[in-house]
């Protein structure tokens, strides 16, 4: 076979989905979902047959290229190499299945192909990222999954608030894509080629100044994608979407694109310690402030959303510490348990008869008990149960900064602890609220088997997701870092009485984040208000901070430009000079009276005029 | 030549303004038009005297081409003149001011 094949896996969801763009509405319904479908189902099958390809130093294939101009030559090239052979082996298969649920959770959607061509282009644009080698492919990517999830969060456009916060999405991760573009100019600047694999290779010989510039800009450009300071007030908003968007882009892919990029040009960053000291503090923040606002939501899918932020704050801190393969590893067993958090929660909102309030469901676990355990195994994942997928990736995490030195990362493992037990407590308030106790609101209608089934292997996988990169302390062989080879990072130097100590301390964390949640909230019915839990709830008021330091001057910039420039300053001279042309005419025009005698007698001066002057060159003569 | 060449001279040029006269004082169209063949006599008075002058037959010549056109002028003058008395029941020359601006 040849690799050049690589090229269908991003192709196919993208030809599908373009078909489905212009043919969809005008073909039956099985049509529209069959063809969404199989764009993403052969996209997975192709990645299991070309598995092969990633060993080694990985395929490059190259298709053509696409620009040439000066130095500058772009290659409509893609890598399929140990890194992002998983990626796109996870972002086809979390995708298939989404695409499944889609089918089911969409059954009584008029616009439905809409949905799944931008569901569709969305995938592609994803896969576009993980395989491209080339920077600016990959920014093609980047804006292409921006403009989808812009498309898909404002689905439901007829409401104002929907729309609101697709263009908020679609802002706040722009600010973040400015940043990815300079640092993109930048290394062309330095290394005159924007082939990944290269500036990885020439990136050994950059200025320590150099590599710590380009790192915080990179880091600024992926906090846009993935959601972390300071850039991270749209990702809470954007559940406003329909549940399978946001089980697609808010939890298994497009937030982690970010993660991605940072591992996929880890050569480079891991040149700054300053910058990675930077990305591991970003995380660690991320990570707390989405956890504490988690514990006061209300609403089921805005704390997946902020647990959703809080675990990518930990990729982020993998990525600091310097462990991409643990990075890499929470990366897709988060993707396994959240979209199937988020997809579980979708069943139960059908089920509470589309109530999102957690404080209006309850009972839940007696009248869906199938939901309630799959909605269970995903939430253990999150919670960090030991022996479930979710515990080992986050404690791969914790043990790669426990082991680096300092005391930054002590600190931030510190503080990376304490979130494993805030993320303990919002998980199990979350499932104390919804699945117990007495049903507080209405029943809705039972889920059909299309939004339940496609759960299941995502529980599976979630739950054994552990296997992936199984310590070695228990027996396993560590098999993803082994994968990942030269790419996995640093190896966490950490002797096996920490380890113990360390999943000690997580487990112990667990049932603490357990028992304080059944304190809690096994009998509270009514949400409690108080100042600390309005301030929570409003996600610590960013929303205002950003209004008041940044969208209040800048209205009144605009309005300035638009009252103080363009008003008086450009209309007056533009207005002033139209006025005196005018004016002018209107001086002129009483000259034309319309009267013979006039002209006429104009006429006899004028020959008057002529005839003197010749006269007067006659005498001069 | 009996007649000296500045009388004749003298004698155009005050018809020429008699009819220039005739033409911006008056507001008949008519009227308008008689000075008009008053400025053009006063052309042609001039021709021939010239021409007699320097005893040249070119400006005789002139003349009666001149007399052609000025027929013809005429004709198609009056023609307007008709015309114009139709369209607003008057010939003065003020009831035409449409090109006022």
């Amino acid at each position: 076979m040849n690799e050049t094949l690589l090229f269908l896996i991003p192709l196919l969801p993208l030809v599908c989905g373009v078909l489905n763009g212009m043919f969809g509405m005008r073909a039956p319904r099985l049509f529209a979902e069959t063809l969404a479908l199989f764009g993403v189902a052969t996209a997975t099958i192709i990645t299991l047959l070309f598995w092969s390809y990633a060993d080694g130093e990985g395929s490059r294939a190259v298709l053509y290229t696409w620009a040439t101009s000066g130095d500058l030559q772009v290659d409509i090239a893609i890598l399929f190499d140990r890194l992002s052979a998983p990626m796109t082996l996870m972002v086809t298969g979390v995708s298939t299945l989404i695409h499944l649920y889609a089918v089911g959770y969409m059954a009584k959607e008029k616009d439905y192909a809409r949905f799944f061509t931008l569901l569709n282009l969305f995938v592609a644009a994803m896969l576009l990222i993980v395989l491209a080698d080339n920077l600016l492919l990959t920014f093609v990517g980047w804006e292409g999954v921006g403009f989808c999830s812009y498309g898909l969060i404002g689905y439901w456009y007829g409401k104002g608030e929907n729309a609101d916060a697709g263009r908020k999405a679609f802002l706040v991760t722009r600010v973040g894509d400015v940043f990815f573009g300079i640092a993109m100019l930048w290394l062309f600047a330095l290394t005159g080629t924007l082939s990944i694999s290269e500036i990885n290779q020439q990136a050994a010989g950059f200025a320590p100044a150099v590599a710590t510039g380009l790192t915080l800009l990179l880091l600024l450009g992926a906090s846009g994608k993935s959601a972390q300071l300071p850039l991270m007030t749209w990702l809470a908003d954007a559940m406003a979407g329909p549940t399978p968007v946001s089980a697609l882009i808010h939890a298994a892919t497009m937030v982690t694109a970010g993660v991605y990029l940072l591992c996929r040009l880890f050569p480079l960053v891991s040149l700054s310690p300053v910058g990675m000291a930077a990305i591991a503090l970003v995380g660690v923040l991320t990570a707390f402030y989405a956890a504490t606002c988690a514990l006061a939501q209300r609403e089921i899918k805005r704390v997946l959303a902020y647990s959703t932020m809080s675990q990518v704050g930990y990729m982020f801190i993998a990525v600091g510490a310097g462990s991409v393969a643990g990075a890499m590893f929470h990366l897709l067993t988060h993707a396994f348990f959240k979209a199937l958090l988020f997809m579980a929660a979708g069943c139960v909102i059908h089920l509470c008869h589309e109530e999102n309030d957690i404080f209006k469901m309850g009972g839940v676990a007696r009248r869906a008990s199938f939901v309630f355990s799959l909605f269970m195994a995903g939430a253990i994942c999150l919670a960090g149960v030991p022996m479930t997928g979710g515990f080992y990736s986050k404690d791969a995490i914790l043990l790669a900064v426990y082991a680096q030195p300092g005391l930054l990362f002590k600190s931030i493992w510190l503080l990376g602890s304490l979130n494993a037990l805030l993320t303990a407590i919002y998980t199990f308030r979350l499932l104390y609220l919804v699945f117990g106790g007495e049903a507080r609101g209405e029943a809705g209608h039972a889920p059909g088997g299309l939004m339940v089934w496609p759960l299941l292997p995502l529980a599976f996988l979630g739950l054994g997701g552990g296997i992936l990169n199984l310590p070695v302390l228990v027996g396993g062989n560590e098999w993803l870092h082994h994968f990942l080879g030269p790419l996995a990072g640093s190896v966490p130097a950490v002797s096996h009485a920490n380890e113990w100590m360390l999943w000690g301390v997580a487990t112990v964390l667990v049932a603490a984040g357990w028992f304080i949640a059944r304190h809690f909230y096994r009998n509270v019915n009514v949400p409690r208000e108080n100042v600390v839990s309005r301030f929570l709830l409003a996600g610590w008021r960013v929303d205002e901070l950003v209004e008041r330091l940044i969208l209040v001057p800048f209205r009144a910039l605009g309005r300035f430009c638009w009252l103080g420039i363009d008003l008086t300053v450009i209309d007056g001279v533009l207005e002033g000079l139209a006025n005196m042309s005018r004016q002018a005419g209107e001086k002129m025009r009483l000259a034309a009276t319309g009267r013979l005698p006039h002209y006429v007698t104009a006429f006899a001066w004028g020959l008057l005029a002529l005839l003197g002057w010749c006269l007067w060159r006659l005498v001069s003569l | 030549m009996i007649v000296p060449l500045s009388h004749l001279l003298i004698v155009a040029s005050m018809m020429f303004t008699m009819g220039l006269g005739c033409v911006l004082g008056r507001r008949n169209l008519i009227m308008i038009l008689v000075g008009v063949e008053i400025m053009l006599n006063a052309v042609g008075l001039i021709l021939v005297g010239a021409s007699a002058y320097w005893r040249e037959v070119d400006g005789q010549i002139f003349v009666i081409f001149l007399m052609a056109m000025t027929a013809a002028e005429v004709g198609i003058s009056l023609a307007l003149v008709v015309y114009l008395r139709r369209r607003k029941g008057s010939i003065d020359a003020d009831a035409f001011d449409e090109m006022s601006g």
